[in-house]
């Protein structure tokens, strides 16, 4: 072991950061990389089916608020990004992987927003799984990606919220509103649960970075954090998880699902959900039409910026 | 982005008196729209008065092999800081 | 519903109300579909700002009226023809540069007309004026600068450029066309249209950009409630969960 990789050591057991400059394994490096610009694709994703009702909010509050989140989202995308590019990958190259399929991205993001229900479920559900998942992050032992989590988690507190004031809104309106809520709950209930990723007995990555301190927390952890807490805040809605053997454990304090449809959610990972095609299409169409826009701000200022102020 | 682009470090100064803050970066073409991205992207909440943006590839740093030589030599200079020194019991506003 | 504006000071506010949640909307619709991130986060700026403002106008409106309707009812219940924006904002974003013109006319015609509104007799709209005008300010360099880039470019932006402003001028001259209204409320109606030209011809001349002679179009004036095909579409998009849902809260 050479005097770098001692310190690299040194370093995830004292539970400090690496930093960009610092010499770390290249399997670190890579694993950080795939797992940064994931989280970064699926905050830009994610502002599609959002994005689908923005036009159509049915208040000019909503319609304010909900423009900032999603404004949120690309800002986090961005943000996320950058803490990549530390990494020796840039973002042009991140894009391109996003593009041909090659880099994925959270996988909820595949399933479409039919009601304005749906926003509140997103919100509410998608949000606040991935603040589960981005609080644990916070400590994670790149230095820059936890950052990047510190910051995302503030600006996100109210992301959730806004979620579930919609909910409140839908689920103690008329008859019609309640329906949309609940049908929105059972669509996305076990999707949002699933964000977590598979059982820790059948992940992929989980070792390796449980023990370098890139992940702090085991997806079934995680994700029963987030059903403890989400079981409540439902029943407060007077609405039902659509899970028929949801109960909860008295012995251990933790309310307990049925089994989840992993074909489904295998099935959509590989491109089969609803909107794969559609968001990888609205993504590509939006940066080939605006090619030439690029290119003229690139030309404009190869012409200008000669004398650096 | 694509050819022709830059990254820039950004700085924001939170309120008068306080030191700019490396606050992260933004790409850009040109030194207006790499102001303009910097706050758009970094003061959506009001966090800053004054910004600055710096080209990345202008920043110079100690490269790594280097940095034992660069600060090593400062670890052992305890008398330049405050808790090296005794003060007698009693004596205040040091 | 029947929206009813019944006070002058209300109708003239309501003209400059509407404009700016039209060219809200069109500007919303951008979102996630910028040349880049940073340029969508800014183009969500802009949009957010054109809200908000629109959001304080109706207030003021409400009020003026004696708080008969809410700024919601104003936004999702008046139809086509009780809107009273300038048609330019209406247009649609045919391309990026479409979109940037569309703002950089609009925000050198704001920027004269809020300079006007300092002045207002009602405190709330001088107030209002001086929050808005800082906004206005920042988005006219951007979009400014934007038009410097597109038309100084390559020879494929300034085609577009020049093809979105031959278009875009069309719906220019409505904005002159002054009505009693516009001269009891505006400081000085010439003024801003002086100013919109000069500025215009200035920068259209250092970025290589031709203003044609434009005819002006047969179309009925805004002030009376008239708009091009594109509105019915945005306010039926905008406008269908209130009307689809007639009892419900949001």
């Amino acid at each position: 072991m050479d005097k770098f990789e001692e310190a690299f050591n040194k370093i995830i057991e004292k539970d400090r950061k690496v930093e960009p400059r610092d010499w770390m394994p290249e399997k670190y490096r890579q694993t950080n990389i795939r797992q940064i610009s994931q989280h970064a694709h699926s905050e830009i994703i994610g502002m599609q089916p959002e994005g689908n009702w923005l036009l159509r909010a049915p208040s000019l509050r909503s319609k304010q608020v909900l423009l900032a989140k999603i404004q949120d989202e690309a800002g986090h995308g961005l943000y996320l990004y950058s803490v990549a590019e530390t990494l020796g990958i840039s973002r042009q190259e991140m894009i391109a992987q996003l593009q041909s399929g090659e880099a994925k991205y959270s996988s909820i993001f595949n399933y479409p927003t039919v009601s304005w229900a749906d926003i509140g479920a997103v919100g509410w559900l998608v949000d606040g799984a991935a603040i589960v998942n981005q609080v644990s992050l916070q400590r994670t032992s790149y230095g820059p990606y936890s950052r990047a989590m510190v910051r995302i988690c503030k600006e996100e507190s109210f992301h959730q919220r806004q979620g579930y004031e919609i909910m409140c809104s839908m689920a103690f309106g008329t008859a019609e509103q309640k329906e949309m809520a609940q049908d929105a709950l059972n669509r996305f209930w076990e999707p949002a649960l699933m964000m977590f990723g598979p059982h820790d007995s059948d992940s992929v990555h989980k070792g390796q970075s449980m023990e370098w301190k890139i992940k702090r927390e085991s997806n079934d952890h995680l994700r029963q954090r987030f059903i403890d807490r989400t079981v409540p805040q439902a029943q407060y809605l007077g609405l039902t998880i659509p899970d028929d053997q949801l109960k909860f454990n008295e012995e251990t304090q933790h309310w307990e699902t049925g089994p989840f449809n992993w074909d489904e959610f295998w099935n959509v990972v590989k491109g089969n959900g609803p909107c794969n095609q559609e968001r990888i299409d609205h993504h590509i169409a939006a940066h080939k039409d605006n090619e030439w826009v690029r290119e003229a701000a690139a030309a404009y200022a190869a012409k200008t910026e000669l004398e650096v102020a | 982005m694509e050819k022709g682009d830059k990254v820039w470090e950004v700085f924001i100064q939170k309120k008068s008196g306080l030191a700019f803050k490396h606050v992260g970066n933004v790409h850009a073409y040109d030194k207006k729209m790499a102001i303009h991205n910097a706050r758009d992207l970094y003061t959506r909440r009001g966090e800053g008065r004054a910004l600055w943006v710096v080209p990345t590839e202008a920043i110079v740093s100690v490269p790594l092999d280097d940095s034992d030589a660069f600060f090593d030599p400062a670890d052992d200079k305890v008398y330049r800081h405050a808790t090296f020194y005794e003060i007698p019991k009693g004596v205040k506003h040091l | 519903m029947k929206i009813t504006i019944n006070k002058e000071e209300a109708k003239f506010l309501v003209r400059i109300a509407d404009t700016s949640l039209i060219l809200g909307q069109r500007m919303a619709e951008m979102c996630s579909k910028g040349p880049y991130l940073e340029e969508d986060i800014a183009m969500s700026n802009a949009s957010l700002d054109l809200f908000g403002r629109a959001e304080e106008m109706y207030k003021i409106i409400s009020k003026i009226e004696g708080n008969q309707f809410s700024e919601d009812d104003y936004v999702f219940h008046r139809n086509e023809r009780e809107y009273y924006n300038i048609k330019l904002v209406e247009q649609p974003n045919v391309d990026f540069a479409w979109t940037m013109v569309r703002q950089y006319f609009y925000d050198v015609y704001a920027k004269e007309v809020y300079t006007q509104l300092l002045q207002f007799e009602n405190s709330e709209v001088k107030g209002l004026a001086e929050k808005v005008l800082k906004e206005i300010k920042y988005s006219h360099s951007k979009s400014k600068n934007w038009l410097y880039r597109l038309g100084l470019g390559t020879e494929e932006s300034n085609n577009r450029l020049q093809i979105a402003v031959d278009h875009l001028l069309k719906y220019v001259s409505e904005l002159f066309n002054w009505d009693d209204l516009d001269k009891k409320y505006f400081i000085n109606c010439d003024q801003i249209e002086t100013q919109w030209n000069t500025e215009i011809d200035s920068v259209f001349e250092e970025i290589n950009i031709k203003r044609k002679e434009v005819p002006p179009l047969s179309m009925r004036d805004c002030r009376d409630g008239f708009h091009s095909e594109h509105m019915g579409h945005l306010l039926s998009i905008m406008q269908y969960l209130p009307r689809a849902y007639p009892d419900a809260k949001w």
